[in-house]
């Protein structure tokens, strides 16, 4: 029997990922309310004060990005693996890199997509400054991504333990502060005025090292899981 | 103010924080080493009570 | 037998390591008494008081070998988790997750040591100051590793999933480190610092005592810890029976 190519396995993966998604579209749709939630009780837990939430808002969108990208990822692998397809993608013969790689995309595509499409209307709740609305969106383009590949890791990690999802917070997000620390950065600096590009710069380099070392480390961590 | 109590604090507080790391395997290690010789010399027995029932 | 070949078969062995290991403590604690001794007549005794910081320096020969040695352990775990997941040798995959609670105690005294340092030179018990910070990261990626072992039923899958998380905490490690620092020069003016300026010899030498003083206990500790894990995971097995059989007589 011939092995189908790897992008015509890899589109397949994405194919049903996709389908998978549309199915329990309900589901997913929870951790995007909870972002909204999430940003709308700071303004009612510091204050209504314009000042105050323009200063603290890309801090704000950034952590709560976070959190919602954390809350979906313990589903990442979860299901595959409680009913045995993960182990049906390993016996395929494909790489598992590859199939890793094909989640992950399609995980941003449902989590990290939807947060760069709410990130204007964010942006407006927190009053974040004009200037600093593209570098948000940008800095969320090349940031979110990110999120997902290391996001991976954990998730593939934690996927055969019964209650996964509190380590998987406690795995992951110690392992985001360079990034939070970069894009929040990137953001104030624009408001102020200042140039941006390095941290972007640096955000994007991260991406494409996460991107090429991530998938093989979930892998691993899969492969960890299932034996 | 004085740095006394501070510098103080901070050498009795590492002093009981390697002592405790560094008891915590000596006593659990204690622990499991009388566990085993409980269970060992348990099955022991048994081996014994089981030729004895052997030769009867 | 190729020699190299043999020591690393050898070292292998379950068996050999612990009786090795077992050989190896009490030189290993009895250097961690000797420098520890040296390092603290020469810091709290002879090392006059900092003109800026004036007796409170005498903190920082515990802060900054404990910060190092915290940093440095973790590197440790990363490449035994390496060794561990590529050859699969069990005895590298009990020293990864015993190297862990260690870390985080050096990590904990870092912090301590260093906010107790920080009420009479700041006036504050904490600072989000670089080093602190990174070290407070660092305590959350112990403990991670940690929890991950201790989630696993199974001793191997655990050590061995504890060991490639080690792994991916250490390639952003120095991430971590750099862009705290930065983060920390954007949005503070300097504060007293403890490097930068040179050290004077009188300071440099309880530090260099107490740092490898650290080692030694870190290597202590981490041996003993081992031993433990080998001897609960292989308690059904021959050696350890021999062992208690012998320990009886």
């Amino acid at each position: 029997m011939s092995q189908p190519a790897l992008s015509t396995a890899f589109l397949a993966l994405l194919r049903r990922d996709f389908l998978l998604a549309y199915r329990r579209r309900a589901e997913l749709l929870q951790p995007l309310v909870f972002l909204l939630v999430v940003v709308t009780l700071f303004p009612l837990g510091v204050g209504p004060s314009p000042q105050l939430l323009a200063k603290i808002a890309p801090g704000v969108i950034w952590i709560a990005a976070l959190l919602a990208t954390v809350l979906s990822l313990d589903s990442l692998f979860r299901s595959d693996y409680e009913d045995g397809t993960l182990e049906q993608m390993v016996l395929s013969g494909q790489p598992l890199a590859l199939i890793a790689l094909a989640r992950i995309v399609a995980h941003w595509l449902v989590a990290g997509l939807p947060i760069i499409l709410l990130s204007p209307l964010l942006a407006l709740w927190m009053n974040l400054p004009d200037a600093g609305v593209p570098v948000l969106i940008k800095s969320l383009a090349i940031g979110t991504p990110v999120l997902s590949l290391i996001g991976a890791i954990g998730g593939a990690l934690t996927v055969s333990l019964k209650r996964g999802g509190q380590l998987l917070s406690l795995l992951v997000f110690p392992l985001y502060v360079p990034l939070l620390i970069l894009a929040t950065s990137a953001v104030s600096a624009a408001v102020s005025g200042l140039p941006y590009n390095g941290q972007l710069g640096l955000i994007l380099a991260g991406m494409i090292a996460a991107l090429t070392l991530a998938p093989f480390a979930t892998a691993a961590a899969l492969k960890l899981s299932l034996s | 103010m004085s740095h006394t109590p501070f510098i103080l604090a901070s050498y009795l507080i590492s002093a009981f924080v390697l002592l405790w790391a560094a008891l915590a395997p000596v006593l659990s290690k204690r622990k499991l080493v009388r566990q085993l010789k409980v269970r060992h010399t348990r099955a022991q027995r048994s081996d014994v009570s089981q030729q004895h029932m052997d030769k009867t | 037998m190729n020699p190299i070949y043999l020591f690393f078969h050898k070292t292998g062995s379950p068996p050999w390591f612990y009786r090795f290991a077992g050989k190896l403590i009490p030189w290993l604690w009895a250097g961690f008494v000797v420098l520890t001794a040296i390092g603290l007549y020469l810091g709290l005794l002879r090392a006059p008081p900092d003109y800026q910081q004036g007796e409170s320096v005498r903190i920082m020969y515990l802060h900054v070998p404990a910060a190092w040695l915290s940093m440095m352990i973790y590197g440790m775990m990363a490449v035994t988790g390496f060794i561990a997941l590529v050859w699969r040798i069990r005895i590298m995959e009990v020293l990864t997750i015993s190297s862990a609670p260690v870390g985080a105690a050096f990590t904990i005294i870092a912090l301590v040591t260093g906010s107790l340092w920080g009420r009479p030179t700041w006036g504050t018990y904490w600072v989000w100051d670089a080093r602190l910070t990174s070290e407070l990261v660092l305590l959350f990626l112990y403990i991670g590793v940690i929890a991950l072992y201790n989630a696993y039923d199974e001793p191997r899958k655990a050590a061995r999933a504890a060991a490639l998380m080690a792994i991916v905490g250490a390639v952003n490690l120095p991430i971590i480190h750099y862009s705290v620092m930065w983060w920390n020069t954007l949005h503070q003016g300097s504060s007293i610092g403890t490097s930068g300026s040179s050290i004077h010899p009188s300071m440099l030498w309880p530090l260099v005592f107490m740092a490898f003083a650290f080692k030694f206990y870190y290597g202590a500790n981490l041996l003993s810890r081992a031993r433990l894990k080998l001897l609960a995971q292989d308690h059904r097995k021959r050696w350890v029976q021999e062992l208690l059989s012998g320990k009886e007589k």
